[in-house]
């Protein structure tokens, strides 16, 4: 008997199990470093505005000395390390500073704005996928004919009307001409708001508030629809151009050839391999979508990141900026590394070489 | 069920067209064969023949706008054009079983080889109470795979183009198929390889009695293996017989040429005979009245070229569509160019104790390990001179070159060039190498620019040096080179695109002239072409070296090519030259047994003789 020539390869199960642990170890370590980039580049931008932070957390009659013990209180007189420093071990601590406008821990602030907008991406990027999908799926099944030239045409006008522009839309037509739902805020007043993990539609369904549930929904509609709707396009076109690729390949003329039906051999084969690209370009769109609210938010008033970092903005709001800067900045990171563990068990070519 | 009289597979005057687009034009025309169970009928022609054509006409997915128009085509007196739909699918795979031309991608990259064997046993249907893990084990075991149990966990980018080649022959013979179509099933693969796998799908074809096409454009291999050949040419039988008789007495002059267009791997060396042009497109022959070979026949007289010549009788079973059969055996190659020995002993290019090894990426994880793609190699290129390097895939000859163009830099060893040490591969070095050696791709088609005109292609070397780069004297060289590789002077505003594969290579032969190089470094330049255009350019590289007299080190794994063309020859064996020496000395009396296996694994040039390769199981490996 000669030795087995694959000796330590078996790819489901345990190993699967391995394989994706040593990426999470992998990404998590290699993100320490660039959480510390990100850090510093907020810290070091922001202390270069022509803000004064001692003087604007004081009233404006304040006089020079009482501005200038409350820089010594807040240690801007000390060199810019030094105070990178502190800011960073205070950090480590959880305390991201006291918000200079609201008078309320940054901490809390994002806290109880956060569950909004991940609410609001995560569904918005389910809508996204449906309609992408199936319109990919239908831009494929009609390819050469003539309803391909029709739908094209509407996915690019689709692909041409940015966000904002579906928000105002949406909420003229279904808000405000047919008066169907509601279009500010995360629910209308008068309804109980249940707090236990900060996301409404979970806390509403843990504690069996179904009315508020319904009506947390159907604050989400609109703005998930208009988010959707102008991701979709893309998703469309990558995941039908995919499937062509895929169909040109001679895997596919030989389970033709082996007799298996169009339904099997689209859904196994050919949707198996085309699932790649769109998923990378899913994980690239759900990272934007957390920048990408900001102005739907403001549309709909709804009390989410965006909004809150317009106001920090618009308020020279330093410790909000910075929070949400980071905030983002781990969001993204965490979106990759879930990205890139669907891609190593949906792709063997990545998980075993 | 099965109707063990008749033939498993009959054609009568099929005839398939494209009807598609602004014309339609005959893509095929009078078919006319009948195959019978258990025998094999070889598909013999030039690409664009339409030997492809018929496997996707049994299938009956034929392009967008492709017809078939008159005629029959009967799988076991059923005709497979009229057959409802549902009822062929029930037969592929089941009753007709295909074998593809490309093992990797004919498998499902992001599914494993058990996923697929089983999703085709279930289809195809088991036996009661049987498991389709034993039955899938069974079936690897039957085409020689070993390591069944492991295999099904594999994924086919794990495994080498052989190993996929036979997981695809174990899935096409798992329903004991009546009818196999085999579509060039091992010209991907190496000559070792190629025998293991034809000897495999003969032993298969023995045991379930199947009838088999095998489509191939060597017509050498189609003799070994075939019951009865059928030579195509531009969509048209050209001659259809036994295939021992059609091979040691073509009656048509087309199988004479291409016979004779193929170098020999034994007995005493002769000339090639150069078919010109290339075969008509599909497109002109509807205009063509006569003779579809006439304009590239030797043979042809005026009669040729006034009505399309029948299909006639000319000894049992044997017909072919030639009004001259008589004057066939009258086409004899032209005398071979005289070998040119090195003008001088003083080698031009020297390689000592050259290794290159590569060590895998950097991981926290993993150690890291090296492997030597070359190793410890000395050789030597005289001035003038023809050097062959042979191999299997993974043996290092495309290392190597890589190693002498400057590609890559040695591990170890030493490189002199003309006197010249240049091992460091610096920017002088290279500057100097440049000079010296020119590089020609393999595969043309991405070796061109696809946006840029050929004339600015060729003449691309010039950027480099700075020299002779202004616009007027480009065009000048460029028209000067495409005289010299045999294109018309306005392809040099054409693109790649524009031009056929052979008209491709030689672009690319001539843009690595461009500033005459004193040595070619040709990296596999004619494998993947029809031997009628392998002549034309091995034709065209001896001519070449008689008007400017470089020397070449020409890589190939197909070894008659390297008995034609090359004074002397190395046989690379992972990384290792394990043999060299005048090409004539190598090839009659070899003394490596890695050499002998090589040689062996080539079909013989006469078909009477027995081809037995080595089929020792040594070898299978993971690549």
């Amino acid at each position: 008997m000669r030795p087995d020539p694959f000796p330590d390869i078996v790819i489901r199960g345990k190993r699967m199990f391995a394989t994706i642990a040593k990426l999470l170890v992998k990404r998590v370590l290699t993100a320490i470093p660039i959480l510390l980039i990100v850090s510093a580049l907020l810290f070091c931008i922001l202390r270069i505005l022509p803000v004064d932070p001692a003087a604007m957390s004081l009233p404006p009659n304040a006089t020079v000395e009482e501005v200038e013990a409350m820089r010594t209180e807040m240690g801007l007189d000390r060199p810019l390390y030094e105070q990178y420093g502190i800011w960073l071990g205070k950090l480590l601590e959880g305390d991201v500073g006291r918000s200079i406008h609201f008078r309320q821990d940054v901490t809390s602030l994002i806290g109880s704005t956060l569950p909004a907008t991940i609410e609001l991406a995560v569904i918005a990027m389910v809508v996204a996928t449906i309609f992408g999908l199936a319109g990919g799926l239908f831009l494929f099944y009609v390819r050469g004919t003539r309803a391909e030239a029709v739908m094209d045409f509407f996915s690019i006008l689709l692909l041409s009307l940015p966000e904002f522009l579906w928000s105002l839309f949406l909420l003229l037509i279904f808000g405000v001409f047919f008066e169907v739902l509601p279009f500010t805020g995360r629910l209308s007043p008068g309804f109980e708001r249940p707090v236990v993990t900060g996301f409404l539609l979970i806390d509403s369904l843990v504690t069996g508030n179904i009315s508020t549930f319904f009506n947390a929904l159907q604050h989400m509609i609109l703005p998930c629809l208009a988010l959707g709707i102008a991701l979709s396009p893309s998703l469309m076109r990558v995941l039908r151009s995919s499937l062509l690729d895929a169909y040109q390949d001679d895997y596919i003329q030989q389970a033709r050839l082996r007799g298996l039906s169009e339904k099997r051999i689209l859904i196994r084969h050919g949707l198996k391999n085309a699932i790649l690209p769109t998923l990378s370009l899913m994980g690239v769109q759900f990272g934007f979508l957390f920048g990408g609210t900001l102005l739907v938010e403001i549309i709909y008033s709804y009390p989410g990141m965006g909004n809150l970092m317009v106001d920090a903005i618009r308020n020279a709001d330093l410790p909000i900026i910075q929070g949400a800067g980071l905030t983002y900045c781990i969001a993204v990171l965490v979106i990759s590394i879930v990205v890139d563990s669907l891609y190593l068990i949906l792709n063997p070519k990545l998980r075993v070489r | 069920m099965t109707n063990s009289l008749g033939p498993i597979l009959s054609a009568h005057n099929l005839c398939v067209e494209s009807l598609g687009g602004k014309e339609s034009f005959p893509v095929l025309t009078d078919l006319n064969f009948s195959l019978q169970p258990g025998k094999i009928l070889g598909l013999v022609g030039e690409s664009g023949a339409g030997k492809s054509m018929i496997g996707r006409t049994i299938s009956q997915y034929l392009p967008n706008g492709f017809a078939v128009t008159r005629g029959t085509l009967e799988f076991d007196g059923e005709d497979l054009v009229s057959m409802a739909p549902e009822r062929r699918r029930s037969l592929l795979g089941r009753d007709i079983a295909f074998i593809p031309q490309e093992p990797l991608s004919g498998l499902n990259p992001v599914l494993s080889v058990g996923q697929q064997m089983k999703e085709h046993l279930l289809r195809i249907g088991l036996a009661p109470g049987e498991n389709w893990r034993e039955r899938a084990l069974k079936e690897f075991e039957a085409v020689h795979l070993p390591h069944g149990a492991a295999l099904l966990d594999k994924y086919p980018h794990q495994l080498s183009g052989g190993m996929c080649q036979r997981i695809l022959i174990a899935m096409a013979f798992a329903s004991r198929p009546r009818l196999l179509i085999a579509d060039e099933p091992t010209t991907a693969l190496d000559v070792t390889i190629q025998a293991r796998i034809v000897k495999l799908i003969a032993e298969m074809q023995k045991r379930d009695g199947t009838a088999v096409i095998f489509i191939t454009h060597d017509l050498r291999l189609a003799s070994q293996i075939s019951d009865e050949i059928m030579v195509l040419y531009a969509g048209r039988p050209a001659e259809r017989g036994p295939a021992k008789q059609l091979f040691s007495a073509p009656a048509h002059p087309y199988t004479r040429c291409l016979q004779l267009a193929n170098p020999t791997i034994s007995g005493p060396r002769r000339g090639l005979f150069i078919l010109p042009e290339r075969m008509p497109g599909l497109r002109v022959l509807k205009e063509l009245k006569g003779c579809r070979f006439a304009s590239r026949c030797p043979n042809a007289v005026e009669a040729c070229t006034e009505s399309e010549p029948p299909l006639a009788d000319i000894g049992p079973n044997h017909i072919a569509a030639c009004i001259r059969t008589e004057k066939t055996p009258e086409i004899v190659p032209p005398p071979l160019a005289p070998g040119r020995q090195a003008t001088s002993a003083k080698a031009h290019l020297l390689g000592e104790k050259l290794t290159k090894a590569y060590t895998t990426a950097w991981s926290p994880f993993a150690r890291r390990s090296s492997f030597k793609a070359v190793n410890s190699v000395d050789f030597t290129l005289g001035e003038g001179e023809f050097v062959g390097i042979v191999g299997e895939s993974g043996s290092g000859k495309s290392s190597l070159a890589r190693l002498v163009v400057g590609l890559d830099t040695p591990t170890e060893g030493r490189i002199t060039l003309a006197g010249r040490d240049v091992t460091a591969n610096g920017n002088v070095e290279k500057a100097y190498r440049r000079e010296y050696i020119q590089m020609v791709f393999q595969d043309p088609q991405s070796a061109l620019n696809p946006r840029r005109r050929i004339g600015s292609i060729v003449t691309q070397a010039n950027e480099a040096t700075g020299l002779n780069n202004d616009t007027r004297e480009r065009m000048e060289r460029a028209a000067e080179l495409l005289k010299e590789i045999g294109l018309p002077p306005d392809a040099a505003m054409r693109f790649p695109s524009q031009l056929s594969g052979g008209q491709k290579q030689r672009v690319n032969i001539a843009r690595a002239l461009c500033t005459l190089p004193r040595i070619l470094v040709a990296d596999e330049i004619v494998s993947g072409l029809d031997v009628s255009v392998q002549a034309q350019l091995l034709d065209l590289l001896l001519k070449l070296r008689d008007e400017h007299g470089f020397s070449m080190l020409f890589i190939s794994h197909d070894l008659s090519v390297v008995r034609y063309l090359c004074d002397r020859v190395m046989v690379m064996y992972r990384g290792e030259v394990v043999e060299s020496g005048k090409t004539e000395t190598v090839f009659a009396d070899p003394q490596h047994p890695y050499t002998r296996s090589l040689l062996a694994a080539v079909p013989p040039d006469d078909v009477n003789m027995e081809w037995s390769p080595v089929l020792s199981e040594a070898s299978y490996q993971v690549e």
